[in-house]
This record gives C-alpha cells, structure tokens and sequence, in this order.
C-alpha cells in the first residue's frame, strides 16, 4: 500500500544541505506492523512526516495505494491526511483547553461528518482506548499514558488505514509504554497498517518487521538484531 | 451552520488562551477607529450636500455693481437694495429671494423678559428654493412689506408651548406681528445659503420677516455689509434703498442649462446697461456659483478640520499597524494549533475560513469599542466646540461606512498573520 522508490529529501539552510534520506527504497504492505529504528538524526521523523504528506520531499516518488503524491493539491493532500492517514507524535499534540471529547472530534471536523456520525466514531474510539469515564476532562488531568491513549483515539477516529506513531512512548514510563504498545497492537489486529519509530529494543521486536535507518539510508530486515543497533 | 459556531468556539478559545494580548489589540483598534470617526462624522457632516436634488440648479449670482474703480476685483457676495431690484426684475429664474440675517430680541408681551432670536429678513421665495417644510400656516403671499412672520418650531414651542400659533401675535423688537406660518422642524446642514464666512455652520434662524419690512425698520444685517460714497448705514429705510448700502444675498433657482446660460447672458447686459449709465466703472467680473461649490468658492473649507481629519488618519494607520503586531505574535504562538489542525487534515481553506471567523469576532468587539469611543470623541468636541455641535450626529450611512471600515481594519490585521500561519512549515511546530 505504500510504496517508496529512490526517495531522497535534503533539507538546505544557509550554511549547510542535509542529505536527511537518500535513495529510500521501501515497501509496506496492508496490515503491516513495522518499527522504525536508528540512532538519533538519521532521518526517522523524516520519513514519518514524509509518509504522513506533512512534508515534501525532493527526488523519487512515494505512491499511496497506487497512486503518487507528487503534485497533489493542498486540499487533496489535506483529505488524504483526514481520511487515510492517523498520526500519533511523541508529545501527544493534544490541544489543552479543549476536553477529550473535543480533542479527538478535531479530524473529524474537516470531514464533513454529522454530529451522530462524530459522537458515534468518539465513543467507539473512546472504549477502544478505556477513556469513555474521562471525555470531559481536560488533558492536563490526565496522566501521560492516558494522555498518549486520547491522543491514539484522536488518531483512529477517523478510521484510517495508516497509523504514523512517532516515538508514541517516548515520553512514558514502562508500564504506561506497553499499555500503550499493547494497544497499538490491538489496533493492528484490526486491520490497521502501522509504522512506529521506536528506540526501546523490546518494541522493536514486538513488531512484526524492523526498518533501521542510518545516515538516511534504509536497512530493511524482518529479524531484528540488536548489535546491529550499537555497532552502526 | 454547526461548523460556524465550531470555528467560533476555536476563535473564542484561542482568546481565552491570551486575553489581555487580545484586548489591547482590539482597544488599540478601537480607539483608533473611534478617534478618526468622531472626526469623520464631523467631515462628513460637514461637506454633505443639503439638498441633492437641487445643489446644481440653485446658484447664487455676485456683481461688481458698486460705485468704485476695482481691477481684478472679486465680485463682493452682497449686493445693495439697488441692484437686487435690477437683478429681481428678470424672469428667468423659477425662483428668486434676497436675503440677509440680523440679531433681535422677542416676547410676547411687554410683562415677559425679552429672548435674544436670529432673524432672517428675506423674500417669499425663500421657503420653496430651500425646501422649508411647513407644519401650520403659510407664507406671504407676495414680497411686500407686512407685519407678519414666520416662527421655526422650535421658537414657537419655546414662546407658546404649542406649534399651531397662526393668528397670535408676538413682539419683536417691541413691534406687535402677527404669526402665520410655523415650519416644521428643519436643519439645513450644512446652510449653505449662507456660506460668506463660514457662516454654514450655524443653526438655522428662529424668525423670518419680510425684506422690505426689515428694511422699513431698519434691521441691519449682522454678518456682512459694506457701504460706499455718502450712504448712511443706520438709515436703511431711506439710504439702504436708495444708496450704496451692500449687504443682501441673492440666490436664484435656474433649473436647466438654457435658463443658466440666459441668466449669464442677463447679467452680462446688465453689466453694459449699468456701464453705459456710469454705474459700473470697473471691468466685468459677474459671477454664478452653484450652490454646491459655494463653500469653496469662498473658501471656506475649514483648513483645521482638515488637518484634523488627516491627523486622525495617521493615527488610525499607526494603530493599524500596532494591532497586527499583537495580532502576529497571537497567531505564532497559536502557529502550533493551526499546524496540528494541518496534520490532521484541515485543508487551508478551512483554516482560512476559521480566520474570516477569527476577524468576525475581533469585528465585532471593535466596532463595539470604536462606536464607544467615537460617541465620547463627539461629545467632547460638543464639549469644545459647541458652534459645531450640529454636525455631531450620526445615520445610518455613516454607521454602516464604520461597521465597513471596521471590517477593512480587521482583515488587514488577520491578513498577514493569517498568511504566515496557514502557509508555514507544518512539521516544525509539532516536534516541540
Ligand atoms: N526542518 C529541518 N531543517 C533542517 N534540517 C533538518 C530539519 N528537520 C530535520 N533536519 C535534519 O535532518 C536529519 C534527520 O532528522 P530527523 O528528525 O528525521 O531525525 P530522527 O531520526 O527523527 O532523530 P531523533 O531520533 O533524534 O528524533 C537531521 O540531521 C536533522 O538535523
Ligand atoms: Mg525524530
């Protein structure tokens, strides 16, 4: 379903070009659970947000479901974010003031939905996620895990096919990590294709394939191999 | 419908995240707004057209009709009793009357105390050329002198406590006339009939009096007359008639481009009979103003208005310019917001619709402010300039070019920053 060939993204400032991905050849299928890893800079936000059409990129071609991206308008982008792809970031991204309700309603604005059609995707994604108690509280009142799991609602609200989580657990302690694993997983079980950057080992190997990247460079393997890892 | 009040609430919250940054932009706004519309109010005001329908046909006719060599000379804006009936005897205009305005004094009977009025001594013609409407009563039926006068309405409910009061008698001057015609309320602004000396910003009179009457007994003009040769001013019943006594405006009504051109050619033969009679010993210099130009004829567009209106532009622009740097860094810090609504799929022009309704609501509050302040600014030059006060009032014109000008001033302070958050970078806000 995705299908990356010869993609290349520099990033130019002033001083310097970053080569941040180069010739990235990759293949992700339906229903997938892959890891993303590799050392710190080496291109993973980048290729996440590339997926995720959050940014553009400046030679090759990435084709969503057959079809390229490239040229795709604002508003073609834009649907193609709201309805196919679900994002879950380190930082939960949620919006402070708003409940969780309101949090997880907020892709589900743009789409054009009736207020039946939001609240009944809301509630499913909020027992999914065992927050259907907290959906007036603020995010503040939540712990981090809780927080990162509305944050996972918001992002399969939508009912997308793709879920981009980019270092989900980063900011959570163990336990509140491998709920959240745990409900990713579940997720996937559903049906949904996931790509998750990670740097703990153990989640990386609880996926069913590992993507490492080093220098912006793709190292595909399906086994992982932890001394892979320490000796790049 | 839904979706608007959503992207009001969006608006609404993203205020309550910073109130204060807010408020000051929209009171900078506002006081900016409202400074330069209590001003605009008076500009307006004060260079609107009192009678649309008629401001070209209705002119005002000035020869160098006195008794002195003069080269170069403007024609003076009055002219003696003389030449008026030269000039009233052609019969081109629809509509002829001298005028002129003096001070008296007027009450009922001799046991009252007396009350200052301002009197316009004029001629039949007068109340149809300006559309002076009549609430009882009616005009003199010819241009006789009479003892008979016409009382504004609010003359008559001051002396009478009543408006229907054709048939009493008054005092003015301690003379005894009679009433019979009361006009109804009417406020010319600005009078142009009487623009020598800005004299258009003033209230219209409380009495009328026949011409030849005020004459009779010797009325003397209060704004401006001028008086030649061996001519005594004060005996205007015998000198003013006879002699170089100049003090009378003189307004025509020339309803098409043939009766104006006849008039011209009117004045024109005038001036050769006059200079073949030895009267007229300076060049030609005959003049027809309409009355829309008459301001600036006589110059007399007020040059500190003016400056003031400018003024008050400048300042409006440098509070424009300060609200969308508050408006910016409010949009920066809320660049986040507007870059996870991206990433999750709201196209630009949803952002920019919750813009339009981002200014919407910032409208609103101003205009509310600036009304506010552009009340107290008017009230305070009321205060200062009291002489002005009549141009002090608002319509619904005038309230719609502010709610529009408010409109303009909003968008301009969402423009820039509305630009920058929906077509920045996305993924950089994100990463934190
Ligand atoms: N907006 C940007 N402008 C310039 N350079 C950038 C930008 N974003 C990323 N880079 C550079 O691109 C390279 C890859 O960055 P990226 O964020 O993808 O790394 P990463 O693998 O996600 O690292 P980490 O594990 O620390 O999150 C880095 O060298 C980074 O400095
Ligand atoms: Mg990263």
């Amino acid at each position: 379903m995705i299908t990356l060939t010869n993609l290349g993204k520099i990033f130019r400032t002033e001083l310097i070009e970053t080569h941040a991905l180069r010739d990235v050849n990759l293949q992700v299928n339906e229903g997938e659970f892959a890891a993303l890893t590799g050392p710190s800079g080496s291109g993973k936000s980048t290729l996440l947000n590339i997926l995720g059409t959050l940014e553009s990129f400046d030679s090759g071609d990435y084709q969503l479901d057959g079809k390229s991206v490239k040229g795709l308008s604002d508003a073609a982008l834009s649907k193609l974010r709201n309805e196919k792809i679900g994002f879950i970031f380190q930082s939960f991204n949620l919006i402070k003031d708003f409940s969780i309700y309101d949090n997880i309603e907020l892709p589900l604005r743009y789409r054009g939905l009736n207020a039946a059609a939001r609240k009944q995707r809301i509630e499913q994604a909020l027992e999914l996620v065992g927050l259907h108690a907290r959906r007036d509280y603020l995010p503040g009142q939540l712990s981090g895990g809780q927080q990162q799991r509305v944050a996972i609602a918001r992002a399969i609200a939508g009912e997308p096919r793709i879920l981009l989580a980019d270092e989900p657990t980063g900011n959570l302690d163990s336990l509140m990590a491998r709920q959240v694993m745990e409900l990713l997983e579940q997720i996937n079980r559903q049906g949904c294709t996931i790509l998750m950057v990670t740097h703990d080992p153990d989640q990386a190997r609880r996926a069913g394939r590992n993507i490492q990247i080093i220098d912006g460079q793709l190292h595909d393997s399906t086994l992982y191999d932890p001394l892979a890892q320490h000796t790049a | 419908m839904e979706q608007l009040f959503y992207y009001l609430k969006v608006s609404w919250f993203s205020v309550k995240r910073a109130p204060l940054p807010y408020m000051l932009t929209v009171l900078i706004l506002s006081l900016g707004l409202g400074v330069f519309f209590s001003n605009a109010t008076f500009y307006y005001r004060i260079n609107s057209d009192p009678l649309p329908a008629k401001s070209d046909k209705l002119f005002f006719p000035m020869m160098l009709l006195v008794p002195y060599q003069c080269s170069n000379c403007k024609p003076p804006s009055v002219l003696s009793y003389s030449n008026i009936a030269k000039l009233n005897a052609s019969d081109i205009p629809s509509a002829k009357a001298a005028m002129y305005s003096a001070g008296g004094y007027l009450r009922l009977n001799s046991e009252q105390a007396p009350t200052p009025v301002n009197v316009r001594i004029t001629q039949r013609d007068f109340f149809s050329m300006f559309d002076v409407p009549m609430l009882h009563g009616s005009i003199w039926p010819d241009n006789q002198a009479r003892d008979e006068v016409l009382l504004s309405k609010a003359t008559a409910e001051k002396l009478f406590g009543r408006t229907n009061v054709t048939g009493q008698q008054v005092l003015l001057d301690d003379r005894l006339f009679t009433v019979i015609g009361v006009l109804d309320q009417w406020q010319m602004l600005p009078r142009l009939y009487d623009a020598f000396n800005r004299n258009y910003l003033n209230p219209t009179e409380d009495i009328y009096l026949p011409l030849e009457s005020g004459y009779d007994y010797n009325y003397l003009s209060n704004t401006n007359s001028s008086t030649f040769e061996d001519a005594d001013y004060r005996k205007l019943a015998t000198d003013g008639r006879t002699k170089a006594i100049h003090q009378l405006q003189y307004w025509v009504q020339l309803d098409t481009l043939a009766q104006q051109n006849a008039y011209r050619q009117f004045m024109a033969n005038l001036v050769a009979d006059e200079k073949a009679a030895g009267r007229h010993p300076s060049a030609e210099a005959n003049q027809l103003v309409m009355m829309r130009d008459i301001v600036s004829y006589f110059d007399g567009e007020s040059g500190d208005i003016k400056a003031f209106a400018i003024v008050t532009l400048l300042f409006l622009l440098v509070c424009v310019f300060n609200a969308s740097h508050l408006s910016l860094n409010r949009y920066l810090s809320n660049q986040y917001e507007f870059s996870l609504r991206r990433a999750l799929g709201a196209n630009r022009s949803q952002l920019q619709v919750q813009l339009l309704v981002d200014m919407g609501l910032m409208s609103t509050f101003t205009l509310t402010g600036a009304a506010i302040i552009a009340y107290g600014g008017i009230k305070l030059m009321n205060y200062l300039w009291p002489a002005n006060s009549l141009f002090a009032s608002w319509d619904l014109q005038l309230m719609l070019a502010l709610a529009a000008l408010t409109l303009l001033c909003s968008y301009l302070v969402t423009l820039y920053p509305s630009l920058r958050a929906s077509f920045g970078s996305l993924n950089k806000q994100l990463k934190e």
